[in-house]
């Protein structure tokens, strides 16, 4: 595949305007706010790394470079234990939710407008439901797109979320958000060409206050977001 | 496993045994049927003891490293295994410490099974990881549908007493729960690299000095969600419900305020689901 296909899909796939409803989730960000853990810029910027380098942008870039790997090779039973590995390693009930929705619509809209049997395959046998790392890594393999890329723009789609949803909870201006996406570049790129390289069960995350954040949410009084 | 990162290590990745310092391989095996105790087995460093229980609670096993602590290189295979219906508590009897390695990880494997109608309590203290410990811990549990499981870990990161804090080393404590031969939770946690920077940082452990996490996996989980977010907020620490398996966890920048927020809550959550006393064994208050 050329680069600028693979760019085609993935800006595609990854992009605010898939439908997924990502902007629903705030992966625990909007308890922080409120709890006052992130107050500005600067705050934003190290809570979203952490969600990136050592929480949920970690398992989940292991999990999609295990699962884009196992699509590739055709391996149906390794695919099967990557996607049962990925549902159940979610720290709370509302980010198991985001990754699960947006997983599955991603699942439906890529069957759609890209089809490929290794979509219907997973498809069918996780009866339409997939976490998105997984549906992701899958669709890239089955595509023909680099898995750095795609780890690349998952990790830049997660962060670009999260960082959205700062802007609106803290507020923060647009100016703000961007200097913030620049910011990130490096931990986003350290972590896409980190966590293939360790075998699965040398992966771990190291942000517990996410998902303390995460739980705290649940019962939030006045609450914007999902997650 | 490769895990021979340290330059110290790479000669030795011969698969036979090393001929240098003697290396701890522990491993204790304990089977409980209706009616009590049906099997044990030990290996040095480690001891099972059996406190006589409370009056009204659970048969207590007790797990005692008679070494004092894990160094490098030291494995522990632990396997507790509950027959259809049985009932029972299985502890430490003190906290664990693992010291600084030269290189190797110290490896914890807890293997955890409960048949139907079961109720098994994994209840260790603290292990507490002196500054440049590396540990490797995996927490495995296999349920049959109908069995109930209440277990906890919690590490503390560094002798806080002495003012030393866990800047350097690893971490690795995994958790694998499977209901009716279906894994519902995963997670792991790993803290290595600069360790003291991760655990300083806003969104990774905001200062705290000690992390516990507790699993609870029933059918009655999720009626329990309530009071279990009740226990744990009251201890600053958060609950959820996640694939059906009820999880909480409690951090706090001191290890003796997530101690007592973690007793409040399994002494809680087992009067509550299991109409068991409202309290830990003995040897958590010895």
């Amino acid at each position: 595949m050329t680069t600028e296909a693979a760019l085609y899909r993935l800006m595609t796939w990854l992009s605010p305007s898939y439908p997924l409803g990502a902007f629903s989730y705030s992966h625990g960000l909007e308890y922080a706010v409120e709890a006052g853990l992130v107050r500005d810029r600067d705050g934003l910027r190290d809570w979203v790394a952490a969600a990136v380098g050592a929480g949920a942008g970690r398992s989940d870039g292991a999990l999609l470079a295990a699962a884009w790997r196992a699509a590739e090779a055709g391996d149906g039973a390794v695919l099967d234990e990557v996607a049962t590995l990925a549902f159940a390693w979610r720290g709370s009930a509302e980010t198991a939710l985001e990754s699960r929705q947006q997983g599955a619509a991603f699942l439906t809209a890529t069957r759609a407008a890209w089809p490929h049997p290794l979509l219907d395959a997973l498809a069918l046998r996780h009866r339409g439901e997939a976490s998105l790392p997984v549906a992701v890594g899958v669709a890239a393999a089955a595509q023909g797109v680099p898995l750095a890329a795609t780890l690349t723009a998952y990790l830049h789609a997660f962060s670009g979320s999260l960082v959205s949803a700062g802007q609106r909870l803290i507020p923060l201006g647009q100016t703000d958000g961007q200097a913030v996406i620049a910011a990130l570049e490096g931990v986003v790129a350290a972590t896409a060409a980190s966590v293939p390289a360790s075998p699965l069960d040398e992966i771990g995350t190291a942000a517990p206050l996410i998902d303390w954040c995460s739980m705290r949410h649940e019962t939030q009084y006045t609450r914007l977001f999902r997650s | 496993m490769s895990v021979a990162t340290s330059r110290y290590e790479a000669p030795e990745l011969s698969p036979a045994p090393q001929p240098r310092l003697q290396r701890g391989d522990g491993a204790a095996e304990i089977v409980f049927g209706r009616r009590g105790l049906l099997r044990l087995y030990q290996r040095t460093p480690c001891r099972v003891l059996f406190p006589l229980p409370e009056p009204g609670d659970l048969p207590v096993a007790a797990l005692l490293t008679t070494s004092g602590g894990l160094a490098g290189g030291d494995r522990l295979a632990l396997s507790v295994t509950l027959e259809e219906g049985a009932r029972a508590v299985v502890a430490t009897a003190a906290a664990e410490k693992v010291y600084r390695s030269l290189g190797p990880d110290a490896t914890v494997t807890v293997s955890l099974a409960a048949g139907e109608g079961a109720w098994l309590e994994w209840l260790p203290q603290e292990t507490i990881l002196f500054d440049g410990a590396r540990l490797v811990r995996r927490i495995a549990a296999d349920l049959a549908p109908g069995a109930r499981l209440l277990a906890a870990e919690t590490v503390v990161f560094g002798r806080a007493a002495r003012g030393e804090r866990f800047i350097r080393g690893l971490l690795h404590e995994s958790w694998r729960l499977s209901l009716g031969g279906k894994l519902v939770w995963a997670d792991a946690l790993r803290l290595d690299g600069d360790v003291g920077a991760r655990l300083a940082s806003a969104a990774g452990f905001g200062g705290a000095l000690a992390l516990a996490t507790a699993v609870y996996v029933g059918e009655d989980a999720a009626a329990l969600l309530m009071p279990a977010r009740d226990l744990a907020e009251a201890g600053d620490g958060a609950a959820t419900l996640v694939n059906g398996v009820l999880l909480a966890r409690f951090l706090a920048p001191r290890p003796e305020m997530v101690r007592r927020a973690l007793t409040r809550y399994v002494a809680g959550l087992r009067q509550a689901a299991a109409g068991l006393p409202a309290a830990l064994p003995r040897l958590w208050h010895s």
